[in-house]
């Protein structure tokens, strides 16, 4: 390997994507052999208005570099209304990270059906892109002594 | 003004007349003229109550402890209980309510009105070299706050210089829910809502908040002060603590050992990050802005930043405010469509 280019950094992301679209979106951009970057960790949720500020701050905690939550459009929740809630309560959790000065590009938020499967690739790819520029996440992970 | 005997007399009747089971209210305390809370249920105490700037505390929090009794003695209240509450302990009352920890005949509110003042804040009195007990009373006076020491030393302050910030920024000094009412509701010119969190982002670029909150909850040692003395931080599991997790006598070892424990207990930065955004997140739309968990923390660590921060954008963002209602449904359980998407890709 050549020395004077080290090799980018690889983020971790974890990836909170509800079951009815985002988790079949990201299925979607598998079975259309669309390319993008393996960094993203998912995790399907049954919803993403289940998806407590607990579960970001955790994967924060446990080494994450990014987080992204991703359910379906606004008016096609399957639980009808989950979504609305999930934009809420993630509003506030977001403002709250910049406001303790963590980047705001470490969270994201999106809306992919499961038609979009390439919007799922999108949004992972800028999201890791974003991400390589911001190096490791060490403001909110654990210090082992 | 308020009479103090007024409120006393009417403590001493609804007692008397066996309407209340108790009065929870203020009375001398043993550190000079610092005020105590009081829980008073003969109707000769009801002589002790007292309300001056010293009587900082939120009482709502001892509903919610008598609510919790009564819960664990299994018993159903057959009379309500009394409450001197000041504007913000009435919000805090009103989203209790909203929340159904309790009925609304179950509670007795003797609202108090701060009028044109609040309550003294005992660091600013401590960075004048000042402390409680070196005083034996406070009262109010007009604009100033009176400290006096015996008939003849006395020490007089203008009020603003030594209240309380919360107080200053205070919007409704006034208890809108009551079943009585002393005092009057009046307008006041202090301070502008949320000035300390606007001077905080004014000073402060992404870099140097982190510094700023790094320095912060690096100081927490995890005492759970703020969490003990908010009404509002009412569950028996609390999620970030596991010692709480309740235990059962059928509950297995390996059941204790396999639960999540979302954050630790253990005072590093990273687990007090969690701890503090956690709270600040559970009492969004639900912090009414009391300051007792900054006024309580031995560290002094500035917790009514970041709950401040979120009732500001519970009001500008979602045009919701905490405590103005109990009709209404609380913050997180609701929506509207036009809530703000725009970090949403």
């Amino acid at each position: 390997m050549n020395e004077s280019q080290p090799t980018p950094y690889e983020p971790k992301i974890v990836a909170f994507l509800c079951k009815w679209c985002s988790s079949a979106g990201s299925d979607l951009a598998g079975v259309s052999r669309i390319q993008y970057p393996a960094n993203a960790t998912p995790i399907t949720v049954m919803c993403s208005g289940s998806v407590s500020p607990q579960y970001i701050l955790s994967a924060f905690y446990k080494g994450a570099d990014g987080v992204l939550v991703s359910g379906c459009h606004i008016g096609d929740c399957h639980y009808l209304e989950g979504n609305y809630y999930a934009r809420r309560k993630l509003f506030l959790v977001n403002e709250m990270l910049q406001f303790i000065g963590i980047e705001p590009e470490r969270f994201r938020m999106s809306w992919v059906s499961a038609a979009e499967g390439t919007k799922f690739a999108k949004v992972v790819k800028d999201f890791v892109e974003d991400l390589r520029h911001l190096g490791p996440q060490d403001k909110l992970k654990a210090q082992r002594p | 003004m308020i009479k103090l005997q007024d409120i006393k007399n009417r403590a001493r009747e609804l007692l008397a007349n066996g309407e209340v089971r108790a009065v929870i209210g203020y009375r001398n305390g043993s550190r000079g003229m610092a005020a105590e809370p009081a829980v008073i249920a003969d109707p000769n105490d009801a002589a002790n109550i007292v309300w001056n700037p010293s009587c900082v505390h939120n009482l709502a929090l001892y509903l919610v402890d008598d609510r919790k009794r009564l819960t664990r003695k299994q018993e159903t209240p057959t009379k309500p209980i009394a409450i001197m509450a000041k504007g913000c302990d009435a919000r805090a009352i009103v989203v209790l309510l909203q929340e159904n920890y309790f009925k609304r005949e179950d509670v007795y509110i003797l609202g108090v009105s701060c009028e044109t003042t609040g309550m003294l804040d005992e660091h600013k009195l401590e960075q004048l070299k000042i402390r409680p007990d070196q005083f034996t009373a406070v009262e109010f006076d007009g604009d100033d706050f009176v400290l006096i020491k015996d008939a003849e030393t006395q020490q007089r302050f203008p009020a603003r210089e030594i209240m309380a910030d919360r107080c200053l920024e205070c919007r409704n000094p006034f208890p809108k829910l009551n079943n009585a009412v002393f005092g009057e509701e009046k307008a006041r010119n202090l301070a502008a809502p949320f000035s300390a969190l606007m001077q905080f982002e004014q000073n402060a670029t992404q870099n140097t908040r982190w510094d700023f909150w790094q320095h912060q909850f690096e100081r927490c040692i995890r005492c759970s002060a703020c969490r003990s003395v908010c009404p509002m931080c009412y569950c028996e599991e609390c999620i970030v603590d596991s010692i709480t997790y309740s235990v059962m006598p059928d509950t297995t070892a390996e059941e204790k050992a396999n639960r999540i424990r979302w954050i630790e207990r253990s005072a590093t930065r990273a687990n007090n990050i969690g701890y503090h955004l956690t709270r600040a997140l559970h009492l969004a739309g639900r912090c009414i802005d009391c300051g007792e968990c900054e006024r309580v923390c031995p560290v002094r660590i500035p917790l009514r930043l970041l709950n401040t921060k979120l009732e500001r954008d519970a009001r500008e963002r979602f045009g919701y405010e905490p405590g103005a209602s109990v009709e209404v449904a609380s913050f997180v359980s609701s929506f509207r469509d036009n809530d703000p998407g725009n970090f949403i890709r």
